[in-house]
């Protein structure tokens, strides 16, 4: 019955992650490739994509809660680190971009993008831990 | 926590998948609570010594 319910919430968050990267890429890319600019149309992918988020968030809180106790503390720490790591490199870029000490500024993309890098990471890191 | 789970898997001819499907938990959360690197919550511990038939206290030793 747990392996179960673990496979359909897992089933339930590979879906609404797909859901998100598709809206995401919608949003994205869609204002220069299918409608050309047009803002409704853009805030229109914009919102549907921010909504879909809600739900990916919810279906990982769900999968988090059904998922053994040995997976949800590696992904608990994992998520830890990710979140560290977020808010240190997150401010420390704040302080250096209002110092103007780097000459050119950094896409704002990069620090989610790092954040996956890092969750990836703890979380390979973490099942090698309780191997 | 020091636990006796090991041998007494051992003595019922269980494998650690055979005690993690049994406990409702992974068989890696097994073998990470048999080396003694991950402490189960409360409720697996009860659910582990209810399939030994035991006390919780006569499978899980305090070790400190």
């Amino acid at each position: 019955m747990q392996a179960l319910d673990e496979i359909k919430a897992t089933v339930r968050l590979a879906l609404w992650t797909l859901a998100w990267v598709v809206t995401l890429a919608l949003a994205k890319f869609g204002p220069q490739r299918l409608w050309d600019t047009q803002q409704v149309a853009s805030w229109a992918a914009v919102a549907v994509n921010f909504a879909v988020g809600i739900g990916w968030i919810v279906a990982f809180t769900r999968f988090l809660r059904v998922i053994d106790e040995l997976q949800r503390k590696i992904m608990q720490d994992a998520l830890a680190v990710t979140l560290g790591v977020g808010w240190v490199v997150g401010f420390a870029y704040v302080v250096v971009d209002a110092g103007e000490l780097v000459a050119r500024d950094v896409d704002i993309a990069v620090l989610p993008a790092l954040m996956g890098v890092v969750f990836v990471i703890a979380f390979v890191v973490g099942r090698i831990r309780y191997r | 926590m020091k636990n006796r789970i090991t041998d007494l898997r051992a003595e019922h001819g269980w494998t650690q998948a055979d005690l993690a499907q049994r406990a409702g938990v992974s068989r890696q959360t097994i073998n990470a609570i048999e080396t003694g690197k991950f402490d189960p919550s409360l409720p697996l511990a009860f659910r582990l010594a209810r399939l030994f038939d035991l006390k919780i206290e006569e499978l899980f030793l305090d070790d400190q």
